[in-house]
């Protein structure tokens, strides 16, 4: 055990406040919680790798441990490591190794996109994806475009500004949700900045909280070493999925031990892009009026990522939007775990205050960052639910960015 | 990144967040950031002023207010002889913000609330959440103690024979304890709290408790009773058992002080306020005695952050705010001196009950909360010290750390409002 695990460990003062916030252990007794998962139990992993308990599945890997434990203790990447090793000794279901593996399931939808958004709409075939595989028939499917974003992406001849821009758009844009990445583009745009695309890795976190740890290694080194080449040609890199952003920037450093310093610098989210072009001065405010009052969801992982809500200031400069603030904690599905028909119910309980928050505002549109977020809070409510960067978009001038 | 703000508040503690919203009521750009969340989630969630009389510890205080008066005129080194002038300014805003947010916190007619706790003992406290605000159990002609057997850390028997032997209830005052069943499993309180939501697990356990219940008897149950600061639990359960329903202090976890924790989260955030946890500030820069950056680091990613005023609002040694090694203290951002205990108060009979030194530690500040020198001399003009931070209470004896708190955070959130353009 290396001298900075142990310190972590020992940092534990045992306040249980981790626990009070823990989503999952808020509505379930299944799983112990971030306490007793994590630094209680690491201490007898570490002597004995076999001593994970499967109950460590139920952990959503939200990271919300991590964020509110006043003495940095790494809660969630202890769990990370601790399924990786209950999958390594005892394997991982069929199930979890199709879900872990979007990028496959985006790249075989390509053969037939709407055939593929018909069928798992259909009811007796959802039924027994259940009874077979264990996915919930309950949780609606994400569906899949008919272009990918990387065929639908051109870019633009456009004014020099000499910004080198490379946008990592990640497989829920890149197979389900291309608009997101056209608005980033048609952002850019108004602002003479070009975008380069290209194609890489997923960035790992189905496998990641799936246990499938080697599988997520390997894409990390490659990602890296892709995301590396850029920055050493002057790029700045940026990102729209607060998910991908964490997992290349964080959790590649904390499970993998790989440096990625670089990327601190390097890598925006989109905002915080577009905020350091505003306090430079550079960035085009003028934006058309846009009477709209939606509900603003913060995605876990962007809470983990310690910077706050990066698209607060931009969107405060559109004339006539308003914003609310839902406020209301983890939306429950955490990528792949609400498809799992053992955690569809408890992924729902966790959700609900999302739901009942959106009730209580009158909200008829929400934003957030997260295409999975995206996808629960739509579920749970069914209101239109976009990335902020749609929002923007549509102040920038025509298209139409909002309509579903 | 770069921030740019009015006013930056590091810590999001109870000092913080009042602060935070006083600022931001007085119009200021707030921003706040945090390690992680503060003492006041693990607190008991009643907001402590002064417990026990200066000259008789034994007794406990009848006036908190006049108290701290006396205190602030014989030990002017206490935090509160720094904020008096805006004590009471300070309890009337925490009291509105609470009711707005319809989590009223009751008074006891200007003196302190003798509440029971989960041990049976009697706990002196000034301001109390309505589910908590037991009247005077002198007063009650029953009392049902009720346990969930899905809990552990909670025992009818021992609340009921410790209070019996306290002697606060009449002598033939009946005293009964009752355990109920809500659905089974080992649950931890925030668990139990979640399932006590649903109104059909509610029904159940009134079903339960209703054929023992005693003409006029008061209920205590533990602090369980509801999961965010708006629930409607504990009144739901009343209404339908007809009588009184109270939750008692417990050990941490309990759901009060989280309640509170998250209203007053939920309320800077509603006026505007940037709040960002999980943010660890590490240090700052300092030149002319004025903080001109704050270095702080997200996930990794370094941040910089530049503020006309500073909050400090980072606790002591369990926060992260203090750090010491033997013999050694020291405030870890800007390296403030910290005061260690002094000697003065130990001729006082209060100090009978003298407990750790470590939790008189702290900063020392002037009557605007600057932090200043062993000459008084202020060495950091912009930045303000609230909270645990602040040297000279010894909060678990004394019964004052959520009270210092309170009008610490208000002055300074006051203090940075005033700060001009
Ligand atoms: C277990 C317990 C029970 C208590 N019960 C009661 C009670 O019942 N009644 C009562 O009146 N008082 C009680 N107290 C005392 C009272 O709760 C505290 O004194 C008071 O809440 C302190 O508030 P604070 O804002 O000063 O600091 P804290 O609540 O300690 O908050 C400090 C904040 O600063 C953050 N922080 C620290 N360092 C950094 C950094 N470098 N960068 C960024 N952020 C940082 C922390 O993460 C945290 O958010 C109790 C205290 C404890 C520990
Ligand atoms: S991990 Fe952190 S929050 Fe959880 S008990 Fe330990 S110190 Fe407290
Ligand atoms: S990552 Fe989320 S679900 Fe997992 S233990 Fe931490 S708070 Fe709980």
């Amino acid at each position: 055990m290396s001298s900075d695990h142990r310190l972590a460990l020992d940092n534990c003062i045992k306040c249980s406040i981790c626990v009070s916030h823990c989503p999952v252990a808020r509505v379930t007794d299944k799983f112990a919680g971030p306490k007793q998962n994590g630094p209680d139990l690491e201490r007898f992993r570490l002597e004995e790798p076999a001593a994970v308990h499967p109950s460590i599945g139920y952990c959503t890997n939200c990271k919300g441990c991590d964020v509110v434990c006043p003495s940095g203790v790494a809660v969630s990447a202890m769990n990370c490591r601790a399924r990786g090793e209950y999958v390594s000794l005892h394997g991982a279901p069929l199930r979890d190794k199709i879900l872990a593996r979007v990028d496959r399931m985006g790249r075989a939808a390509r053969l037939a996109p709407s055939l593929v958004n018909r069928l798992a709409g259909l009811r007796p075939l959802r039924l027994l994806a259940e009874k077979m595989l264990g996915i919930s028939a309950a949780m609606t499917m994400p569906r899949y475009a008919k272009k990918t974003f990387l065929e639908l992406y051109k870019p633009k001849n456009i004014g020099d500004t000499g910004r080198k821009v490379l946008y990592y758009p990640g497989c829920y844009v890149n197979y389900n949700a291309p608009e997101v990445g056209l608005a980033l583009a048609e952002v850019l745009a108004h602002n003479n900045i070009r975008v380069e695309v290209e194609q890489f890795d997923c960035c790992g976190l189905p496998l990641i909280a799936n246990g499938l740890l080697d599988t997520a290694r390997d894409q990390a080194k490659k990602n890296l070493a892709k995301l590396q080449g850029y920055i050493n040609r002057g790029y700045d890199i940026v990102t729209t999925c607060p998910s991908c952003h964490l997992t290349l920037r964080q959790e590649y450093r904390e499970l993998f031990q790989l440096n990625t310093d670089p990327l601190h610098e390097k890598m925006l989210d989109v905002f915080e892009y577009l905020s350091v072009l505003l306090q430079q001065g550079k960035l085009v405010t003028r934006f058309e009026e846009l009477p709209l009052q939606v509900g603003y969801h913060q995605p876990c992982h962007l809470k983990a990522a310690g910077c706050g809500v990066p698209s607060r200031e931009i969107l405060q400069l559109i004339p006539g939007l308003r914003v609310a603030d839902l406020d209301a904690g983890c939306c429950g599905l955490a990528g792949t775990y609400g498809f799992k028909k053992e955690k569809y119910a408890i992924s729902q309980a966790i959700g609900r205050n999302v739901f009942n928050a959106v009730k209580e505002l009158g909200v008829r549109q929400v934003i957030s960052e997260c295409g999975m977020c995206q996808l629960q809070i739509h579920h749970l409510t069914g209101v239109a639910v976009y990335h902020p960067l749609q929002v923007l978009a549509q102040a920038c001038g025509p298209g139409k960015w909002l309509a579903k | 990144m770069n921030k740019y703000t009015d006013v930056l508040i590091i810590g999001a503690g109870l000092s913080g967040l009042m602060a935070a919203a006083k600022a931001a009521e007085l119009g200021k750009k707030v921003t706040l950031v945090a390690k992680g969340m503060g003492a006041v989630g693990l607190s008991s969630g009643c907001i402590d002023l002064w417990g026990y009389n200066l000259e008789d510890p034994n007794q406990v205080c009848q006036d908190p207010l006049a108290e701290i008066a006396r205190l602030c005129a014989v030990n002017p080194q206490h935090p509160y002889a720094r904020v008096q002038d805006v004590l009471e300014e300070s309890l009337l805003f925490f009291r509105r913000v609470c009711q707005e947010n319809g989590n009223p916190y009751l008074d006891h007619r200007g003196g302190n609330w003798l509440l029971p706790t989960a041990l049976g003992t009697l706990r002196p406290t000034y301001l109390a959440p309505a589910s908590m605000a037991v009247g005077d159990l002198q007063q009650v002609r029953g009392v049902l103690v009720v346990g969930f057997r899905e809990l552990k850390d909670f025992y009818p028997d021992v609340l009921a024979a410790n209070l019996k032997k306290s002697g606060v209830l009449q002598a033939d005052c009946p005293l009964n304890t009752l355990m109920v069943c809500a659905g089974g499993g080992e649950l931890t309180p925030n668990t139990l709290a979640h399932r006590l939501e649903n109104p059909a697990v509610v029904d159940r356990i009134v079903d339960q408790i209703k054929p023992h219940l005693l003409p006029g008897a008061v209920l205590l149950l533990p602090p369980v009773l509801g999961e965010r600061w708006d629930s409607q639990v504990a009144k739901n359960l009343a209404e339908k058992l007809g009588h009184p329903v109270y939750e008692v202090a417990n050990i941490p976890p309990a759901l009060p002080g989280q309640r509170l924790q998250q209203m007053l989260l939920h309320h800077v955030k509603g006026q505007g306020v940037e709040v960002v946890i999980g943010c660890t500030v590490n240090g700052a820069r300092v030149a002319d005695k004025r903080c001109t950056e704050v270095l702080a680091t997200g996930a990794g990613k370094p941040i910089k952050i530049s503020a006309k005023t500073v909050i400090l609002a980072t606790g002591s040694f369990l926060g992260g705010g203090l750090e010491s090694k033997p013999g050694k203290a020291w405030e870890s951002i800007f390296r403030l001196p910290v005061e260690i205990g002094h000697e003065k108060w130990s001729a006082r009979d209060f100090l009978s009950m003298a407990g750790h030194l470590f939790n008189q530690m702290g900063i020392k500040v002037n009557e605007h909360l600057r932090p200043v020198d062993k000459t008084g001399e202020v060495i950091i003009e912009n930045v303000m010290v609230t909270g645990a931070n602040l040297a000279g209470c010894n909060h678990p004896i004394e019964k004052c750390g959520n009270g210092v708190a309170v009008a610490s955070g208000y002055k300074a959130g006051k203090l940075a409002g005033e700060v001009g353009e």
